[in-house]
């Protein structure tokens, strides 16, 4: 076990960089997970760390140990590939143990330690198999005890969940989280999932376009999100911006006036979570006409059309769907039957609001 | 989608027309090797021999060379085969994985040698082998079937390779193997069935050559390959047909035996469950 430092890690090939001083200090027994959008470097920083692709600048150092020019091998790191990259002709026992005997450990301590990472993982039974007679979770938990034996310093995982359905997904993300408890190993964890991040991590690195957004735990990164980004990623459904102008330290949101913190000025994007929205009266109280409503059951997303005034132009996102500006989302728990096209009063808090500088896209706090 | 019933004769009549004209020539062959050699000629043809002559085989052993020059051609072909597959995997390998300044053109350069037709690689072959002395050794035709074989089986592999996920190699690294630890302890075991198949095809193209072998060993006779001695079957004014066809289906039976023993290395499908 061992903290990590990478310190100012820089990737580029040819003009693109596709890395920008990535920085980041993960402490002993930590779980750190990067997340962000495809094409954001997360993955190129776990292969750089695993030494699989080399960093064009910058140092990664592992247990106080600069490994930065070291072999994958001599890094003493396990890998969890997303497509579990398990050696087809070998059996799950020589899998879980090929790392060890690479390293020239006897027979008979590689067969405990295959042993006791299968109890773990309840694999015993599946030891003498191939890796093609094996369904996906088996796959998957095969994969995690290959990494398991080697007793490694940190753990590297790229989207070791992706591959599996989503009843699947949700047990293995409880199991890895177990497993970590158990161990205490350094993890390094790689998702495009924000819900992986948010259950997850002790801390959260969010990126974009080879960039650290923000590095905060779940609780840190919902509450107070730094920046527009950050905002409309954690959360799910994501979270709701306005466009406002202050005035006097109030802003005009759904034709009421908001109070607003004092350090927003001119024209300011207010951002508002889902679940924020009551039902009923509070606070800020106004009515709207849903335009579809989506049950889960236990909760309702409700989705209206934005105020004209309150409209964003140009608002943040990567698909037409986060662009659209004019669509709101109320998660609303418990409400009672709510009908399309039928007034209905909704409320929230404007101590909930966000406040965000269009242009640089920062929080305003 | 149910196929209609004129689709289905169509396809069917094209597929027996296809395997009649791909099999004829060697059930002719069979026919002529069994045949005694005065009913060879005559019309109409007989289908399948009265009295098939099972004897011309030991009789062709008993009058020729034929299993000198059966090892000669095994010889020539495991040598070829070998040179060419040690050379084509690290070739293959490295044109599939590294990014190289110019890999893709480079890669297309080797194929351009096989473009060149095997007679004009002959003369120079000629000269660097009459330099070196190596005309009438069994080097020569060993290194002029690798020079025939190895443009394609680089090719092959580099196909196959490529179908394979860096994932494996990046596993086997971070468990501590190097690079080329990487490709003999999962790579190469995994692509059994394109090595197989990468083998065999070298070993048909050298054990099917006739054109080397008739430059460079027709004066060292205990050299000749199989190929090379059947052609000495056939004489100026009398030729036997029947001996040579005979001599034809000795020749071609190792090819079928290997075909049939590396036939489970040709089925893909090793990779199976190594990821998803």
């Amino acid at each position: 076990m061992a903290e990590i430092v990478i310190d100012r890690v820089r990737k580029s090939y040819g003009p693109l960089t596709v890395l920008k001083d990535f920085s980041l200090e993960v402490a002993d027994g930590e779980f750190v997970v990067l997340v962000g959008p495809s094409g954001c470097g997360k993955s190129t920083m776990l292969k750089i760390l695993a030494g699989l692709e080399e960093a064009t600048s910058g140092v990664v150092r592992i247990g106080g140990r600069d490994v930065t020019d070291l072999a994958p091998g001599d890094r003493d790191i396990a890998m969890v590939f997303q497509n579990y990259a398990l050696y087809p002709h070998l059996t799950v026992a020589a899998n879980m143990g090929f790392g060890l005997k690479m390293r020239g450990t006897p027979a008979g301590i590689i067969a405990r330690r295959v042993q006791e990472a299968a109890r773990i993982l309840d694999v015993e039974h599946l030891l003498a198999r191939r890796p093609r007679q094996l369904s996906g979770g088996q796959r998957q938990r095969v994969a995690m005890g290959r990494a398991i034996v080697r007793e490694p310093q940190a753990f590297l995982m790229d989207e070791p969940l992706s591959n599996l359905d989503a009843k699947l997904r949700v047990q293995m993300r409880a199991e890895i989280g177990a497993l970590h408890q158990r161990l205490g190993v350094t993890t390094i964890y790689v998702t495009h999932d924000q819900i992986e991040a948010m259950t997850m991590a002790n801390r959260i690195v969010i990126m974009k376009d080879g960039e650290v957004q923000q590095i905060a735990d779940p609780e840190t990164m919902f509450a107070q999100p730094a920046n527009l980004f950050v905002a409309g990623f954690i959360g799910s459904p994501g979270m709701n911006f306005l466009k406002a102008e202050t005035r006097a330290g109030r802003i005009r949101l759904f034709d009421q006036d908001v109070p607003l913190p004092p350090a927003a000025e001119g024209t300011i994007t207010a951002g508002l979570r889902p679940e924020h929205f009551s039902a009923g009266p509070g606070p800020v109280t106004f009515t709207t006409r849903p335009m579809l409503v989506e049950s889960l059951g236990s909760e309702k997303y409700v989705y209206f059309e934005a105020p004209q005034a309150n409209r964003l132009v140009n608002p943040i996102g990567r698909t037409d769907e986060e662009r659209r500006g004019d669509r709101l989302v109320a998660r609303l728990m418990n409400s009672g039957p709510i009908t399309v096209g039928e007034e209905l009063t909704l409320s929230f808090d404007p101590a909930r609001l966000h406040v965000f500088d269009p242009a640089s896209g920062r929080a305003i706090r | 989608m149910k196929q209609s019933l004129a689709t289905r004769l169509t396809l069917y009549a094209s597929v027996i027309l296809t395997c009649a004209i791909l099999i004829f020539p060697i059930y002719w062959l069979i026919v002529t090797a069994l045949s005694q050699p005065d009913q060879l000629r005559q019309l109409p043809p007989k289908f399948w021999p009265e009295e098939p002559r099972w004897s011309v085989f030991g009789k062709i052993l008993e009058e020729r060379p034929i299993l000198l020059w059966l090892s000669n051609s095994a010889l020539a072909a495991m040598g070829a085969v070998t040179i060419s597959m040690v050379v084509s995997v690290l070739a293959g390998y490295s044109l599939s994985r590294f990014r190289v300044r110019g890999g893709d053109s480079l890669g297309l350069f080797i194929l351009t040698a096989k473009m060149l037709p095997a007679t004009l690689l002959v003369i120079p072959l000629f000269g660097i082998f009459r330099m070196t002395g190596l005309i009438g050794s069994m080097w020569s035709i060993i290194l002029a079937h690798a020079t025939l074989i190895i443009p394609f089986t680089t090719w092959m592999l580099k196909g196959y390779f490529d179908t394979i996920p860096r994932e494996l190699e990046q596993a086997a690294m971070v468990d501590g193997c190097s690079p080329l630890g990487a490709l003999f302890r999962v790579i190469l075991p995994v692509s059994a069935p394109g090595l197989a198949a990468t083998a065999l095809y070298g070993f048909v193209l050298s054990w099917s050559d006739y054109a080397y072998a008739r430059t460079f060993l027709t004066n060292a006779q205990g050299n000749w390959t199989a190929n090379l001695g059947i052609t000495t079957m056939k004489g100026e004014y009398i030729s036997n047909w029947a001996d040579i066809s005979a001599a034809a289906i000795l020749v071609a039976l190792p090819i079928l035996a290997i075909y049939l023993f590396l036939e489970r290395y040709l089925v893909g499908g090793l990779t199976a469950g190594s990821e998803k």
